[in-house]
Parts: C-alpha cells; sequence; structure tokens
C-alpha cells in the first residue's frame, strides 16, 4: 500500500495533520490502534480551552466529532483497529489488522502517538480497582460504567479534577484528593475551589502508605504530615501525570533529548515539527505533554510543514502560516511548558541520545 | 518505599529486586531488565519505565536525563507469530533482533 501522507494516531494532533494536509490535495491516511477517530478527545466531557482560533471552546467529545467531519469531505483513507508493530528496511512501516502484517510505502510520515500515562507505585498498588485517572473518565463516559462508590483519587493535576467532579456528577462518592505536594496542581485554580466547596478533602503533603483488600481495593492508609488516616475506597485512581509514546520514533531511529517540562524524554525536531529523520514529522503529546489546543497547533504545523516539502504550497506562503501557528502557540500553552518546546527546538542539532537502534 | 512493593506487575518484580541490580552498578533500565526481567511481560515495559528511572534517580542521584531510554524492539506490541508470518512475503524485511547486529570486518560492532 501506497499514501502521500501516513499518519500514525488518530487523536487531535493527527486529525489536525489530516485536515492540513488533506485540503491541499495530498492522499492522506490515518492509522490508529481504536476503532474510533479522535483519541482521548472521545471521552472527555470538560470543555477544552483554549482552542486555536478556527474553533470555539467546545467539549472534547464533540472537537473529535468537529475534526473528524472535516476529513470526511476529503479522500482521507482510515485505518482504524489497525497497529504499528515495526518497520521495514526500505522505509516503508508495518501494520497490522490483526489478521496480517502489511507494510505501507509513505512519502511522508507524522508520528502522533500522544501520552500514556504513569504509574505510581505503593504497596498492594496492583490490587483489583485501582486504576488510572484516565481509565475511570472512559469507564464513565465511553463505557458507561461506575468504576466504583466510593473513590480515593493520588494526584491532582487539572485532569484529575475535571475526572474527580466527573465522577460526583455519575453519584460516585470522592472520599479524599491525596497530593504530595503542598498545594494542589491544577493550575486552575477554580478547578481545587468548587471540589472544596463541594466538602471534598484534600489531603496536602500526603501520600498512600499501602492499600489493603481481598481480592479487590477496600481500604487505604493515607500518611498525611506523618500521621496515618485509614479511608475505606472500592476505587483509588491514580494520576502519576503522562509521558509521551515513543516506540514508533525509537523504530524510526529518530535521536530524543530530555525536556522535563514536555514530559521527559521526546524526539528531537524543529520549527518544521520535523524529527532528524528524512520524511518523519510529529505532532501532539508525542512532541511533548501540552494542552489540546497547542496540540491541534502542532498538528497544524506539521501539516503544513508536508505540504510545504511536498510543494502543495509555496514555501513563503507555508512559512507565514507557521509563524502565524507558532504565534498562536505561544499564547495556547503555559510558559514553562513552551520554553521548555524553545529550549528543545533549540537543542536539534545535539540530541542527548541518538543511534539508539545499534547500541 | 516498601521493599516488596511490586514495580513490574507484569513480571511481579519488587522494588527490592530492581534496588539490587542497583546496588551491583546498574544504572539504565535494561540494566535492570536484563538482571530481572522487569518489564519483559505483556505490557512490554509500558508502566514500569517510569518507575523504575524513578529508582535508580533516587539511588544514584543521576539526573533523569541521564537515565536512557530502554530499547524499543518491534513488535512494538505483542502480535501472535501467525499474523506476524500471515501472506507475508516480505516479512524478513522486517527489522528484527538479527538486524540489530551490524558486521564490521567479520566481526559484530
Amino acid at each position: 500500500m501506497e499514501t502521500d501522507v501516513l499518519i500514525i494516531g488518530g487523536g487531535p494532533a493527527g486529525l489536525a495533520a489530516a485536515i492540513e494536509t488533506a485540503t491541499r490535495g495530498l492522499d492522506v491516511t490515518i492509522v490508529d490502534e481504536s476503532s474510533s477517530l479522535g483519541g482521548q478527545l472521545c471521552q472527555q466531557t470538560q470543555l477544552i480551552r483554549p482552542l486555536p482560533s478556527v474553533y470555539q471552546p467546545m467539549r472534547g467529545f464533540e472537537l473529535a466529532k468537529v475534526l473528524t467531519e472535516q476529513i470526511n469531505d476529503f479522500t482521507v483513507g482510515t485505518l482504524l483497529n489497525h497497529r504499528v508493530i515495526g518497520l521495514y528496511a526500505d522505509g516503508s512501516v508495518g501494520l497490522s489488522d490483526e489478521e496480517k502484517v502489511f507494510p505501507v510505502k509513505a512519502k511522508k510520515i507524522v508520528v502522533a502517538t500522544g501520552a500514556a500515562e504513569q504509574a505510581v507505585a505503593f504497596p498492594k498498588w496492583t490490587l483489583p480497582g485501582i486504576i488510572t485517572i484516565g481509565a475511570a473518565q472512559t469507564l464513565v463516559n465511553r463505557d458507561f460504567v461506575m468504576p466504583g462508590k466510593e473513590a480515593v483519587i493520588v494526584g491532582s493535576s487539572d485532569f484529575a479534577l475535571d475526572v474527580a467532579s466527573q465522577l460526583l456528577e455519575v453519584g460516585v462518592e470522592v472520599k479524599g484528593i491525596v497530593e504530595k505536594n503542598p498545594a494542589a496542581a491544577a493550575r486552575e485554580k477554580e478547578k481545587t475551589d468548587a471540589l472544596i466547596g463541594r466538602g471534598i478533602p484534600f489531603y496536602f503533603n500526603s501520600f498512600i502508605k499501602e492499600a489493603r483488600g481481598n481480592g479487590q481495593v477496600e481500604e487505604i492508609d493515607i500518611e498525611v504530615n506523618g500521621e496515618i488516616l485509614t479511608v475505606s475506597a472500592d476505587v483509588v485512581c491514580i494520576d502519576g501525570g503522562r509521558s509521551p509514546i515513543l516506540d514508533s520514533f525509537y523504530q524510526l531511529g529518530c535521536s530524543f533529548g530530555y525536556q522535563k517540562e514536555l514530559g521527559g524524554w521526546i524526539p528531537q525536531y524543529n520549527r518544521q515539527f520535523k524529527t532528524d529523520r528524512e520524511n518523519v514529522f510529529l505532532a501532539g503529546n508525542a512532541a511533548g505533554i501540552s494542552q489540546q489546543g497547542a496540540l491541534l497547533l502542532t498538528g497544524m504545523i506539521a501539516g503544513i510543514s508536508i505540504c510545504e516539502d511536498l510543494q502543495t504550497i509555496r514555501s513563503g506562503e507555508a512559512e507565514e502560516i507557521r509563524d502565524a501557528l507558532w504565534e498562536e502557540l505561544k499564547l495556547s500553552e503555559y510558559k514553562d511548558v513552551w520554553e521548555g518546546r524553545t529550549k528543545h527546538i533549540e537543542k536539534f542539532s545535539s540530541p542527548v541520545l541518538k543511534d539508539q537502534f545499534i547500541s | 518505599m516498601d521493599k516488596t512493593t511490586i514495580i513490574c506487575r507484569c513480571e511481579e518484580i519488587s522494588y527490592e529486586e530492581v534496588e539490587e541490580v542497583i546496588e551491583h552498578g546498574g544504572r539504565t533500565f535494561d540494566d535492570v531488565k536484563r538482571l530481572t526481567r522487569c518489564g519483559m511481560g505483556p505490557c512490554q515495559a509500558k508502566i514500569c519505565t517510569g518507575l523504575v528511572a524513578n529508582i535508580i534517580h533516587e539511588h544514584t542521584a543521576l539526573p533523569l536525563s541521564e537515565i536512557p531510554l530502554q530499547r524499543m524492539r518491534m513488535p512494538l506490541s505483542p502480535i501472535k507469530l501467525e499474523i506476524l508470518a500471515t501472506n507475508s512475503t516480505a516479512f524478513s524485511a522486517v527489522k528484527s533482533v538479527l538486524d540489530e547486529v551490524e558486521i564490521e570486518d567479520g566481526k559484530v560492532r
């Protein structure tokens, strides 16, 4: 199979890259391992803002629909329920449809594989009922299943607090939010205030000492300022932050750098969102963890850069659009993330990790 | 952290076992993997990578930027051999473990 642009990952960034490239006449193929496009947006009922100027603020699943509808008007091949398993020696990407493996030869590749949630380990954290915060949201919003009756949330990022509210809405009792630092990690203070207003206890300078239960979690010990507090809970939601998913980049032979503000190890890339591998671009959380609006912008930049390379847009025009998108990106993400990204791009020619495959 | 805490849930590797590798000089995820099977289960290190890096960081004071990524091999997620081989005329062209070996002057580089 052959295509102009192969996009690995059909989440917000992948879809944004698909829109930019498909609307400029390129033959685009999106591959995603799940059964629908939109990625994590599909189960996000919270309002997503800020969004790039071409979109009104809307809920995550609505955004997924809006993005998907835009590519439906063009010839975009979508390979759902397909996963990337590796790379062929001739540079084509090996995909599997769970029946066979076949190569796809693309002129340009966009890796938009997103991010994975990180674990927080404590004694007996492997008990059933202890799940990630993202899993809790998927159960409630996508599968319409209550993950439990009494929940404890470990971590207090904006996303964790969004999900805490969503759990409350469906009748889960949130018994407390455990945060290791002296203040909530959420940047939007009103989220913390809203939960405090609803009587949800926040335990700061605290961590989970131990979970207990017979066959599934029944109670947990929280260490609060040196004292042990035992709380009964049948679901514990862990918010350990997220880190970029790098497997595809590694297979493609990309170089990596470490940037704490962007989620740790990430591929090296330049202002075009192009990696140091010929024809390999990237977008979204895989290029550094940021907010949804920023993820769309990174996809748009990667898309424009590909159009420029394949000459479906004039170079000067591409540069103009890209500058404008970068300006908007600066306004769309938190200052420290933006500074991390700027620093990361400066290091493009001096990566920390390179030639990983042969070592 | 409690020494019995599981770090790799697929292979049931405890904190203590990871610690032991570090005491023996292990400084990367792959060091821990080779000595304990940490990260070699069905999830293929998708859960424990960050946990192990943090333990190495805590024990050695190495910054996280000096604890390299683990090697990520094809296939990127578990797949049945049957599927890998079906209709595949170019099967051997998929980057395999053997492709990683580079010969230089008749010797493995």
